[in-house]
C-alpha cells in the first residue's frame, strides 16, 4: 500500500465509535450509569443478565463492534441486558470504597433491575475484575442473584504465573496511592510491561505488514483506543484491591471482608458459570480455575477457551463459542 | 520507520550472509545480528524510566547537603530536603538495578537467539524471512525477559524503585504545600480533609435508608386487588 493510501486508512480508522449496539441508560448515580439494551431477537422472557465490567478499563469492549460483541452475541440468544458503566473516576472520588463500589452502586444497579422486572433476583456476569465485585456481591447478597457468570475473573491472586501479583508484592501501595487517584496511564505502563516487544512493537508490525483491508485496521483502532482508554483509580478502592486480593490473597483465604462483612466463597451454593482464558496473560488460567475449590456450590461448570485475555471479548472464535455458551447454560437453568 | 529501516537492513545483511558461507561463518554473522539487536533494544522505554505515575527520578534533583546534622529554625525543612535526596539515591540506584537486569534478559536473549539462526539460513532474502526473524527475535526477547520479570531480583528492584519514587513525591508534596501555605493557598492535604468530612456526612445520610433491604414486591395479581361487587 502507498504511504497516502495507508494514512488515509488509519485515518478512517481513527474515528471509531465505541459501542455498536443501541442501549438506554435507566438508572444513574454521580458518575455511573445502567444501560439497558435494546433487544435485537425475540426475548426470551428469562431472568435478566447484568455485566458488571472492571474499574480498570471501559466496558465497550464487550460491544466493540458488530462483529465482535459479546453483548451483541447474547442479545442475539434473547437474553435481556444490562450493563454497568462505572464513568471516569476524578479527584472528588479519591476515597470511594471497595465497600462503596458493591454494596452501594452494584447493590444498588441490582436494585433498580429487580425493582423493574419485579423479580427477586437476576443474573450477574463479572468480567475480569467485575467478576471479583460480582462475587463479593454474590455472598453478601445471595437471595439476589439466581446465577452467576465469572469470566476471567482471577480469585486466587498467588498462583505461580501472576507475574503482577509478584511485581505488587513488596510495592507499598498505601504511599504509591497516597490519598490520590492512580492515573490510568500508570495501570497501562504496568500492563504493557507484562510482555514488552509484543505489546509495544510486534502488534505494529502486524498492523503494517498485514493486509490493508479496513475492516481490519478499524477493528485493530478500536481495540487501540480501548487498551489506552483507562480510566484513573479511585485510590481508596485501588489500594483496597491490590492490597487485599494480590497482596493478602484474601479472597481465596475466606478472610475478605466488604462493608463489615466476612465474604466466605465456601457460602455460594447458586450455580455458577466459570469461564477461563487459557492464554490469559494477566489472569492465568489457574488463577480463575482456584474458584471451584474454594465454592460451595453443587452446580459448577468451568469452560476453557484456548484464547488470551482480550482475545475472550474480542476474538473471531470468543464470538462462535462464548455467547452460546452463556446463552445454553443460563437456557438450562 | 527508522527502527524498521535498521532492522530489514541489519537482517538482510544476516540473510545474504549465511545464505552463501558455512556454519562457523553463519554463527559469527548471527552473532553481529544479534548484538545489534541488543543494542537496539537496550533504550526500550520501560515503566521504571517513568515510575508507574509514582514520580519521575530525573525530574528535580534535591540540593546537595552532605553529612551536616540538621540544625536551626530551618532543621524540619532540611530534614525533608535530605529525606528526598535519599529517596532520589534509591529510585536511581534502583533504576541502575533494573537497567541491568533489562540488559542480562537481552544478552539472554540474543543468545537464545544467535543459537537458533547459527545454521545457515534454508530461505533467500524475502520479506517472509525479514519477518520470521523479527518475529523468532521477539519470541526469544520475550522469554529472555518473562524469566527475569518472575524473578526475585527484578521484583525486588521494582519494587524499591515504585517505593522510593513514592517516598520522593510525598516528599515534594509536602514542600509544595508549605510554600502554598506561606501564600495561603489551599493545598490538597486541606482539600482531602474536606472531602472526608463530606463523605461521613454523605455516609450518615445514606445510613437510615440502608439498615434494611427494600423488599422487592412480588407481582401482585390484579384480581386480587379487585373488591367483589354488593
Amino acid at each position: 500500500m502507498s504511504a497516502a493510501g495507508l494514512h488515509a486508512t488509519f485515518a478512517a480508522g481513527s474515528h471509531c465509535a465505541t459501542g455498536c449496539s443501541q442501549k438506554e441508560a435507566i438508572w444513574e448515580s454521580g458518575k455511573l450509569k445502567l444501560y439497558r439494551y435494546r433487544p435485537i431477537a425475540r426475548p426470551t422472557g428469562g431472568v435478566p443478565l447484568l455485566i458488571v465490567y472492571a474499574l480498570v478499563n471501559r466496558p465497550y469492549m464487550m460491544d466493540l463492534q458488530e462483529d465482535r460483541s459479546l453483548i451483541r452475541g447474547l442479545l442475539a440468544k434473547g437474553v435481556d441486558v444490562y450493563l454497568i458503566d462505572w464513568g471516569y473516576p476524578d479527584g472528588a472520588d479519591r476515597f470511594t470504597t471497595l465497600a462503596e463500589y458493591i454494596d452501594d452502586y452494584l447493590a444498588n444497579c441490582v436494585n433498580e433491575i429487580l425493582q423493574t422486572h419485579r423479580l427477586q433476583a437476576l443474573n450477574l456476569l463479572g468480567v475480569c475484575q467485575g467478576g471479583v465485585l460480582s462475587l463479593c456481591y454474590a455472598a453478601l447478597h445471595p437471595q439476589r442473584v439466581r446465577n452467576l457468570i465469572t469470566m476471567v475473573t482471577p480469585v486466587d491472586f498467588h498462583t505461580p504465573a501472576d507475574l503482577l501479583s509478584k511485581w505488587v508484592s513488596r510495592i507499598d501501595v498505601a504511599a504509591w496511592v497516597n490519598d490520590g487517584n492512580v492515573s490510568g496511564d500508570a495501570l497501562n505502563q504496568l500492563f504493557l510491561s507484562l510482555m514488552p516487544f509484543r505489546l509495544t512493537q510486534q502488534k505494529y508490525v502486524d498492523l503494517l505488514t498485514g493486509s490493508a483491508d479496513r475492516a481490519r485496521i478499524e477493528n485493530f483502532m478500536r481495540v487501540e483506543q480501548w487498551i489506552f482508554d483507562s480510566p484513573d483509580q479511585a485510590g481508596t478502592a485501588f489500594r483496597e484491591f491490590v492490597t487485599w486480593l494480590y497482596q493478602e490473597n484474601r479472597l481465596a483465604l475466606n478472610r475478605l471482608e466488604i462493608a463489615g462483612r466476612k465474604i466466605n466463597l465456601r457460602e455460594l451454593q447458586l450455580p455458577i458459570l466459570n469461564l477461563i482464558g487459557k492464554r490469559d496473560h494477566l489472569v492465568p488460567p489457574d488463577a480463575s480455575a482456584a474458584l471451584q475449590r474454594l465454592v460451595g456450590s453443587a452446580d459448577y461448570t468451568a469452560l476453557e477457551f484456548d484464547l488470551g485475555h482480550i482475545g475472550m471479548y474480542i476474538s473471531a472464535r470468543a464470538q462462535r463459542e462464548v455467547p452460546a455458551a452463556i446463552a445454553n447454560w443460563l437456557a438450562s437453568r | 520507520m527508522d527502527a524498521a529501516d535498521q532492522f530489514t537492513a541489519a537482517a538482510r545483511a544476516f540473510l545474504e550472509s549465511t545464505a552463501s558461507v558455512s556454519a562457523p561463518g553463519a554463527g559469527e554473522a548471527a552473532q553481529v545480528f544479534s548484538d545489534f539487536l541488543r543494542e537496539r533494544f537496550g533504550d526500550l522505554q520501560m515503566p521504571w524510566n517513568s515510575g508507574f505515575g509514582a514520580g519521575v527520578a530525573r525530574g528535580a534533583p534535591p540540593p546537595p547537603l552532605g553529612d551536616l546534622p540538621a540544625l536551626g529554625a530551618t532543621r524540619e525543612h532540611q530534614q525533608r530536603w535530605r529525606r528526598m535526596a535519599e529517596a532520589a539515591r534509591r529510585m536511581d540506584d534502583a533504576q541502575r538495578r533494573l537497567q541491568r537486569l533489562w540488559s542480562d534478559a537481552l544478552r539472554e536473549a540474543a543468545a537464545a537467539f544467535t543459537a537458533q539462526i547459527s545454521q545457515p539460513q534454508p530461505s533467500a532474502v524475502s520479506a517472509e524471512a525479514l519477518r520470521t526473524l523479527y518475529d523468532n527475535w521477539v519470541d526469544c526477547a520475550e522469554e529472555a525477559y518473562a524469566h527475569m520479570a518472575h524473578g526475585e531480583a527484578f521484583c525486588n528492584a521494582l519494587a524499591e524503585f515504585v517505593n522510593a519514587s513514592s517516598q520522593w513525591r510525598g516528599e515534594l508534596q509536602a514542600s509544595t504545600e508549605h510554600i502554598a501555605k506561606l501564600l495561603d493557598l489551599p493545598t490538597r492535604s486541606e482539600i482531602n480533609t474536606l472531602m472526608q468530612r463530606l463523605k461521613s456526612v454523605e455516609e450518615l445520610l445514606r445510613a437510615a435508608p440502608k439498615d434494611s433491604e427494600p423488599p422487592i414486591a412480588p407481582r401482585r395479581k390484579r384480581a386480587t386487588r379487585r373488591k367483589a361487587k354488593k
